[in-house]
């Protein structure tokens, strides 16, 4: 009972308290208000608010900024991304192009040798491209696209601008076979160059000819030009074949053995010109053919 | 403690306000977070609390953002004056209610502050037109519809808090 009567007690006194202190707040709330409104100066209060405030605007504006710029940046890099997919491609296109060209290049330089070496020539050759090679090592052949349709016949030599490449052994309606000069089975009347020494040069694959009967006696070194020596009716006389790479002079027999490098790649043919002239018929007629 | 946590939860809703919200396009909007904010209070707390949180958010919304000084708060005495005397001990105070009277106190007083700035400064004000401040305030009343919801669900959870410590805790091993 005592309890209750206590607590009746303090709650006029406590409704009374607040009723004071709302007074007091809006007594402040309307001094302030109107000291603002009317005064209109920016005084400490103010102050004291704006500095409370600018650091939390400041974290705010900071960290939208880092987030807007994180975006932006990770935006810029799927553009990056994207630019160099279409760079690598522009570059592998450009590279392609560049293959072509230098390809293109590569071309014009050796047709101009091929033009100036058919220029030269005392007959009008037929050029050819060479659309096969032989994969066997010991025949040695390569196929070119003119045939039968285009007058090759069968015996008429195959020439580049290095000289010798070889003999046209079969012929179909449009395309030939030609068996190097290099090949194992090939035997060509050659020549020193500089002293007119004869011999037969034989191919011996990839290693390129031997140059065989030519006397110990003879004055032969190393880089000396071969040539064909233009017996035999088959190869004209002079015509370039190679150099004399090594020289083997054994204690025993008559003869000195030869190492010829060829002029000619044999590897890197892809044109070469063929002479038109009928060598068979000039063999018959000189009775020197070989059905005989 | 509640009033403590509603005076940040303000503070941090004029922050929001003055920065955040100014990176939105404008054809998006950018709704009056703090009128929202002062609507709630007036409807769930009483004139002391209510009278301190509202100044001093109008008072520091003023010196953040006002041009002329007591503008704010005066926007912000007046919108809970008038909001606590019509649902005062009125159904109107029902959740129901609270969205469109919002949205009419919200027009109302933005026509009786432009009749204010009008009288104290009318060189700096543009023509008045029906438009905008409609607009305006349907996005009010839009986005104070999740506001009123989490500042709901935050005044209960602390009420329910406050409850809790005031009611007598059980003492152990009293029985034996």
């Amino acid at each position: 009972m005592r309890k209750q009567t206590k607590n009746n007690q303090k709650e006029p006194l406590f409704a009374s308290f607040r009723v004071v202190f709302l007074i007091v707040l809006v007594a402040l709330v309307g001094l302030l208000l109107l000291a603002s409104l009317l005064g209109g100066r920016f005084g400490t209060p103010h102050q004291l608010t704006l500095d409370f405030m600018g650091p939390l605007q400041s974290a705010v504006t900071r960290s939208v900024s880092g987030i807007a710029t994180l975006k932006n940046d990770y935006i810029a890099l799927w553009n990056v991304r994207a630019e160099n997919k279409r760079l690598r491609l522009l570059v592998d296109k450009y590279l392609t192009e560049l293959g072509e060209y230098r390809e293109g290049y590569s071309n014009y330089l050796h047709f101009e040798e091929l033009l100036a070496f058919k220029e030269k020539l005392y007959f009008q050759p037929l050029a050819a491209r060479v659309v096969g090679k032989e994969p066997a090592f010991w025949y040695q052949t390569i196929v070119v696209d003119l045939g039968r349709k285009d007058d090759v016949l069968e015996g008429m030599i195959a020439l580049a601008p290095a000289g010798v490449v070889g003999q046209v052994i079969h012929t179909s309606e449009h395309y030939s076979k030609i068996l190097l000069a290099n090949a194992p089975s090939s035997a060509i009347d050659a020549m020193i160059q500089k002293n007119r020494i004869r011999g037969i040069l034989k191919g011996v694959g990839e290693k390129g000819f031997v140059l065989h009967y030519v006397l110990k006696n003879a004055d032969v070194e190393v880089g000396d030009e071969i040539v064909t020596a233009g017996i035999g009716g088959v190869f004209p006389a002079g015509i370039p074949l190679g150099y004399v790479s090594k020289v083997y002079k054994k204690r025993r027999g008559m003869f000195q053995e030869i190492e010829v490098a060829p002029h000619v790649d044999f590897q890197k043919l892809e044109f070469v010109l063929i002479d038109p002239t009928d060598r068979r018929q000039i063999l018959d007629s000189m009775d020197l053919s070989t059905k005989r | 403690m509640m009033v403590l946590v509603f005076w940040l939860l303000g503070v941090s809703l004029i922050v929001l306000q003055t920065t955040l919200l100014q990176y939105l396009p404008m054809w998006l909007g950018r709704p009056d977070f703090i009128f929202i904010f002062v609507a709630f209070v007036a409807y769930r707390f009483a004139w002391i609390p209510g009278l301190f949180l509202v100044f001093t958010l109008g008072w520091i919304l003023d010196v953040v953002a006002g041009i002329q000084l007591g503008i704010y708060p005066l926007m912000c005495l007046v919108t809970l004056t008038g909001l606590k005397l019509v649902t005062n001990k009125s159904p109107i105070k029902e959740t129901t209610y609270q969205i469109p009277l919002l949205g009419g106190s919200y027009f109302l007083v933005q026509m009786f502050m432009y009749f204010v700035c009008s009288l104290s400064s009318p060189d700096m004000l543009p023509a008045w037109s029906w438009g905008e401040p409609l607009q305006r305030t349907v996005l009010v009343m839009i986005a104070a519809i999740p506001l009123f919801l989490i500042c709901n669900t935050l005044y209960v959870y602390l009420q329910r808090r406050q409850l809790r410590g005031k009611l007598p805790r059980r003492r152990r091993n009293t029985l034996f």
